[in-house]
Parts: structure tokens; C-alpha cells; sequence
């Protein structure tokens, strides 16, 4: 038994082994760079966590992160790759705003979840190609979604061209084309929580401060992270997913279509990933333009490798990419080095997470067959 | 424009997507998946452009190549060694090589997203052919590397079936356990297959950012890392379908650079290649003879 404790604390150790490693290899980075790596850290860390505000800013940046690893960890969960959780914000968040400024006379209450509902059923549209094409012809999702992405880019360009307002295409006193959607409506705007929170704060001196848009949607990623967890591990549509994901073969002898089991999961991380956009168009941005944030699906694939797909661990995961994006743009301003370090690491941090995984998986395999020996020999 | 202008420009976009896809036989024959070939792609155009700026387009094109090797010795290391998800390594390493693309880029030039432009290689004719009038603009002020990648085509063919490294290379992706039994290197030949086809991406970054564009620009691989594998896997895992594949899709973009941008917005002739790629291994899958185990670590022993 005492065995077994070291093996799970083992487990657990995992993702902090990945971390120090990718720390370590980011501190030779940053000695190339002519730079002292423990100065840079130090500053990485004052910048970040010294403020609140600060703070506060990484909770708003994590919340998209969280709902894309969410969407990850659905796929992985089912044994697919996903990687097109990309693509499918783009399309949900475009949705979403579509909903936003042209449905007009809704009240709030009705008019928010319809947008919600709409960026949902984006994110479900721009993977039916490859969630069809993975079930009924057996096309491997990871080409097909990464090519859906480099497609969603342009047509949500081409779909901000079409709906371009035509008021507001030109900046007053410059004469560059603005290129975005028309504002959306403020009855499909989701509220920040500086009223909720800041009453509560002030006694201890602290304020969100109005710039940082920290919104309903960090709670609803919370609670979204935990109710995917307990739809995997205890109803039966995820016992079904993981029986999948783990050996699809038994699963059907077991009388379990793996195919449509697939494709309800495919659709279902889908639609989580149409999500993720959101926080920033309908809290921050209240617009969709050809700007609008990228890269949420890829940094949303570390997370959920890194939180090994537990709410908990994706919590986590989230808030120290945030953090490490954070710290990237103080040691970009104060020390110098470019803030692409934070993408460089979050490379490394994969492939240490997955290594270390894997040389664990190992050798908790080879201790657990001893273990079985030695139970026979007695 | 005439027919043959179109063809040359065709080549010329095909390139980087033929010299991914060769690369790319040579890794899933030996067995592993290198969804990392855009990164090395990314990391060959950088270091290729970065070579040529301080040493001349020579040194340039083999620091591509290294480049594109260095990176594939990780992924080797990851899925060869530690038996890690293929995929998984290979999308670490396309966000590692574009994050370092740019570390490197601001580094070294103080611009995160291009490099200053860079000399290129001296351009050729081919003989005799360049004689024949409509053949001219094909054959004629050609990059030298555009000569090489169709030579190595039949070389790739040549090695992978008539020697014995390209053997035991399909030994190792087709049957693992039967070839190590007879006393093949399984991870040798994995590693060898990993390192070359790193070589090939890097070679195809180099050609893009020396003699394509003249200098690096981020983003400027366009996911023809991505198509390079789809044209492989259109090409049922030879260097010859792989090549005729590669034209396809450059003889889409060579069109699509000429529709009349008025007719269809300019968005959707971006996606051409895109779109072509998912149909194409749509259609592909059904007929495809993929390498028995290509994209399974092999267990010395395993269950």
C-alpha cells in the first residue's frame, strides 16, 4: 500500500518535473540571448504576480485557455486529436457575434445564451468535415482539422468582409480601412465581475481594476472543466468514451459503436472549443476584426496535456501559461528578451510532460509486474 | 499567361511540398509519423536565410538542412527512444521551432518576423531542352535546388527499394519484430528515417526563404509541411505518387494565383490548397497501403 502512495505522489510529480525541465532549458535560451537567467525569472515573476492587477489579468487570460484544453481533453479523452479547437473558436466566436449585433429587441437573458448557444454550434459546424470524414472514412482528424484552421482563418476574414460595417470602416483622422464586424448589442454583452468582487476585495485593500476585463466566463471555464470531468467519469455516455478511447476493439465487442461514440465526442469537444473565444469578444472587444486573438486551440493542446485532462490539473495548467505569457511581456520590456520565450517553453513543457509520462508509465508498469511476482511466489 | 509560364510557376510552388513529402516517405517507412514537419520546415527557412545572410546561399541551404536535422533529432529522441504520442511530439515541436523562429529572428536581427534579404544561388538552364522555344520559361534561369528535389525523387526510389538501408528501413515500419529477430537496428533505422526526412523539410524551408522569397518572412511555410504529408499519403507512400501529388498541388496554386481575383474573393482562392488537401485524403484513404507499423513505438518484447 505504501507502494502505491509513492507511485500516485510519483504521478503527481510528473508535471512539475516537466516544468523545471522546460525552466531549464528556457535558462539556456536566455544565456544565448546574453542574459542572466535568474534575473529574468525573478523579473517574470515580480511582473506577474507582484500586482494585482496583474493577477487579475492572468484569471481573464486563462479563461480562454481553459475552455480550449476543456475541448482538448473531450478529444483525448476518446482517444482523438483534436487540434482544430482553433479553427472551431474562430467560427463560434464569429457566430457568436453574428447572433450579437443582428438579432436586436432580445432581452438580455434571452439574447446572451442565444449567442453562447450560436458560438457552440460554430464550433460543432467547423468540425462535422473532419469528425465525418475520421467516422465514416477513417481520415485521420490531425491533418484535416489543422487544414480546417488554416480555412477558418479566411473565412472569417471573408465573413467580417461581408458584414464589414460600413460606418465605422474607416478610422476618423486616418485613412486605414477598419476591417470588423458592426458592435454587437450590449444586451448580448457578458458583465465583468468587478461589482461582484470588488466590494469583497476592498477590505483588503486590493480592486480589479476597470482595464482588466475579468468576466462571468472565468466561473462558467471553472465549472465547465468539472462538469466535463464528471460527464467522462460517471455517466454512461462517458463511460462509453473512455471504454473507446482506451480499446476500441473491446469496446465493441462489448456491444459499444465506436464510431458514433467518436463522433458524439468529436462533436461535443467541438462545441466546448466554439466557447473560447468568447470571453474576449463579449466581454473585452464587444467586436469581431481580423485581429482577433489566435492561437488559443495550440496553447489549449498544452494545457490539457500538462493538467493530464483533470479539471484540476487544467486549472492549474491555464493559470501558469497565463502567468508564463505574463512574465514574458515584463522580461520582454524590462529584460530585454523577446516574450516568444513563453512560446518556446510551452513547446519544451510538452515534450517534457510527455516523456516524463511515459518513462513513469513505465517504470510504474515494470514495478507493478514485480509486485504481481512476487504476490504469485508466495 | 500561357500554359508553359503556368507550369513553371507550378514547380515553383510545388517544391516545398515534394521535398516534405520525400522526406516524409523515408519517415513513415521506418515507422514514425512526423506531423513536425512544418516546424522543421519553419526552422530550415529561419537558419536557412540566417546562414545565407553571413555566408552566402551555399552555406545558407546546408544550414537549412542541419536545421531541419537538429529538430528531427528531437523528435527521434521523443518518439523513437521515450516512446512518446508521435503527434503529440510533432505539434510540440511545431510551436517550439515557430516560438524559437522568432526568439532567434528578434535576437539576431531585432525583427521578430523577417530576416534582410539574402543572396541566391545562381540560377541554370538545362541543356538542349532550353532549345525548344515553348519549353523556355520551364527549363530555363532555373534554382538549382528545383533540379535536385525531382533527382531525388528517383534517388529516393532507388534507396528505399533497391538497397539495403532502404531494406531494413521498411523493415523496421512494416514488421519491427520480424526485422529485429533477424538482427536489424530498429531504432537505427527509425532515427535514420526521422533525421532525413528533418533534412528534406529543411532543405524545403531553405528553397522557400534563399531562392523562393529571397529572404525569411513568418509564416511563409503556409502549412506546406501539413500538405507534404497529405501529398505522401496521396501518393500511397511512394516517392513517385508523392511527386505527382506535389504537382497537383502545386499546379492548384499555380491557377489559383492567375483566377481573376474579381470573380471570387480573394479569401477563398487562399483556401484552394486547404481544401484540396482534405478532399484529396479523402479520397486517398480508401486505396492507401500505409507502412504496417508506422506510428506505433516498437516494445522490445512488449505486450
Amino acid at each position: 500500500m505504501r507502494h502505491h502512495r509513492t507511485l500516485r505522489l510519483l504521478a503527481l510529480a510528473t508535471p512539475l518535473i516537466a516544468v523545471l525541465f522546460a525552466g531549464l532549458i528556457g535558462s539556456v535560451v536566455i544565456a544565448i540571448a546574453g542574459k542572466n537567467p535568474l534575473a529574468v525569472y525573478k523579473t517574470m515573476v515580480s511582473f506577474s504576480l507582484g500586482r494585482f492587477d496583474s493577477i487579475a489579468l492572468i484569471l481573464f487570460r486563462s479563461t480562454p485557455l481553459l475552455i480550449s484544453a476543456v475541448a482538448v481533453s473531450i478529444g483525448f479523452r476518446a482517444n482523438l486529436f483534436n487540434i482544430g479547437v482553433e479553427g472551431q473558436y474562430f467560427l463560434g466566436s464569429f457566430f457568436a457575434a453574428w447572433v450579437g449585433f443582428s438579432l436586436r429587441g432580445l432581452p438580455a437573458i434571452v439574447h446572451l445564451p442565444l449567442a453562447i448557444a450560436a458560438a457552440m454550434l460554430g464550433g460543432m459546424v467547423w468540425a462535422l468535415v473532419p469528425a465525418l470524414l475520421r467516422v465514416r472514412r477513417g481520415v485521420h482528424e490531425v491533418i484535416t482539422t489543422i487544414m480546417m484552421n488554416s480555412v477558418a482563418f479566411s473565412m472569417v476574414h471573408w465573413l467580417i468582409y461581408v458584414f464589414l460595417d460600413v460606418q465605422q470602416t474607416t478610422v476618423p483622422g486616418m485613412g486605414s480601412p477598419r476591417m470588423r464586424t458592426p458592435m454587437l448589442l450590449e444586451t448580448v454583452r457578458m458583465p465583468t465581475l468587478h461589482s461582484l468582487l470588488n466590494p469583497l476585495l476592498s477590505p483588503l485593500g486590493l480592486e480589479i481594476p476597470r482595464h482588466v476585463y475579468l468576466n462571468y466566463f472565468f466561473p462558467v471555464a471553472i465549472a465547465l472543466a468539472f462538469a466535463v470531468n464528471y460527464l467522462i467519469r460517471r455517466t454512461p455516455l462517458g463511460l462509453e468514451v473512455r471504454a473507446v478511447g482506451h480499446n476500441p476493439e473491446a469496446a465493441e465487442t462489448q456491444g459499444i459503436d465506436p464510431n458514433s461514440v467518436r463522433l458524439k465526442a468529436f462533436m461535443l469537444s467541438a462545441a466546448v472549443a466554439g466557447l473560447a473565444g468568447l470571453s474576449d469578444l463579449l466581454s473585452y472587444y464587444g467586436y469581431l476584426d481580423i485581429d482577433f486573438p489566435k492561437g488559443y486551440g495550440f496553447t489549449g493542446i498544452a494545457v490539457a496535456l500538462l493538467g493530464k485532462n483533470s479539471p484540476a490539473g487544467m486549472i492549474l495548467s491555464a493559470f501558469l501559461m497565463s502567468f508564463l505569457r505574463r512574465g514574458a511581456e515584463g522580461a520582454q520590456v524590462l529584460e530585454g528578451i523577446p516574450m516568444d520565450t513563453a512560446v518556446i517553453l510551452e513547446g519544451v513543457m510538452i515534450l517534457a510532460i510527455v516523456v516524463a509520462s511515459s518513462v513513469f508509465g513505465r517504470y510504474a508498469l515494470a514495478w507493478q509486474k514485480k509486485e504481481a511476482r512476487a504476490h504469485a511466489d508466495q | 499567361m500561357q500554359i508553359s509560364e503556368m507550369i513553371a510557376s507550378s514547380i515553383r510552388m510545388c517544391l516545398p511540398v515534394l521535398l516534405a513529402a520525400l522526406g516524409a516517405t523515408y519517415s513513415e517507412k521506418s515507422g514514425v509519423v512526423n506531423i513536425g514537419l512544418e516546424g522543421m520546415m519553419i526552422t530550415g527557412a529561419f537558419w536557412g536565410a540566417t546562414c545565407a545572410y553571413y555566408a552566402g546561399p551555399y552555406l545558407g541551404l546546408l544550414g537549412a538542412i542541419l536545421a531541419g536535422m537538429l529538430l528531427a533529432t528531437v523528435h527521434a529522441v521523443t518518439s523513437v527512444t521515450f516512446k512518446v504520442n508521435q503527434i503529440v511530439s510533432g505539434v510540440a515541436l511545431n510551436t517550439l521551432a515557430y516560438g524559437a523562429a522568432r526568439f532567434a529572428a528578434t535576437t539576431i536581427f531585432k525583427m521578430a518576423t523577417t530576416t534582410p534579404g539574402v543572396p541566391r544561388l545562381p540560377t541554370v538552364d538545362i541543356p538542349i531542352l532550353s532549345l525548344v522555344g515553348w519549353l523556355e520559361p520551364i527549363v530555363k534561369t532555373l534554382s538549382p535546388v528545383i533540379i535536385l528535389a525531382f533527382l531525388l525523387v528517383p534517388a529516393t526510389k532507388f534507396v528505399l527499394e533497391r538497397t539495403v538501408f532502404g531494406l531494413r528501413l521498411r523493415a523496421a515500419g512494416e514488421n519491427p519484430l520480424a526485422a529485429d529477430t533477424v538482427g536489424v537496428n530498429i531504432s537505427a533505422m527509425r532515427y535514420a528515417g526521422v533525421i532525413i526526412s528533418g533534412g528534406f523539410a529543411g532543405l524545403a524551408g531553405g528553397y522557400l526563404a534563399v531562392e523562393h522569397t529571397g529572404m525569411y518572412v513568418e509564416g511563409m511555410t503556409q502549412g506546406a509541411g501539413f500538405i507534404g504529408l497529405a501529398a505522401m499519403i496521396f501518393g500511397n507512400w511512394q516517392p513517385v505518387g508523392a511527386m505527382l501529388a506535389s504537382l497537383l498541388f502545386g499546379l492548384s496554386e499555380g491557377v489559383a494565383l492567375n483566377v481573376e481575383s474579381e470573380i471570387v474573393p480573394y479569401q477563398f482562392i487562399k483556401m484552394i490548397p486547404y481544401v484540396l488537401t482534405i478532399a484529396v485524403l479523402a479520397s486517398a484513404i480508401r486505396r492507401a497501403t500505409p507502412p504496417a507499423a508506422s506510428g506505433v513505438p516498437y516494445e522490445r518484447g512488449g505486450e
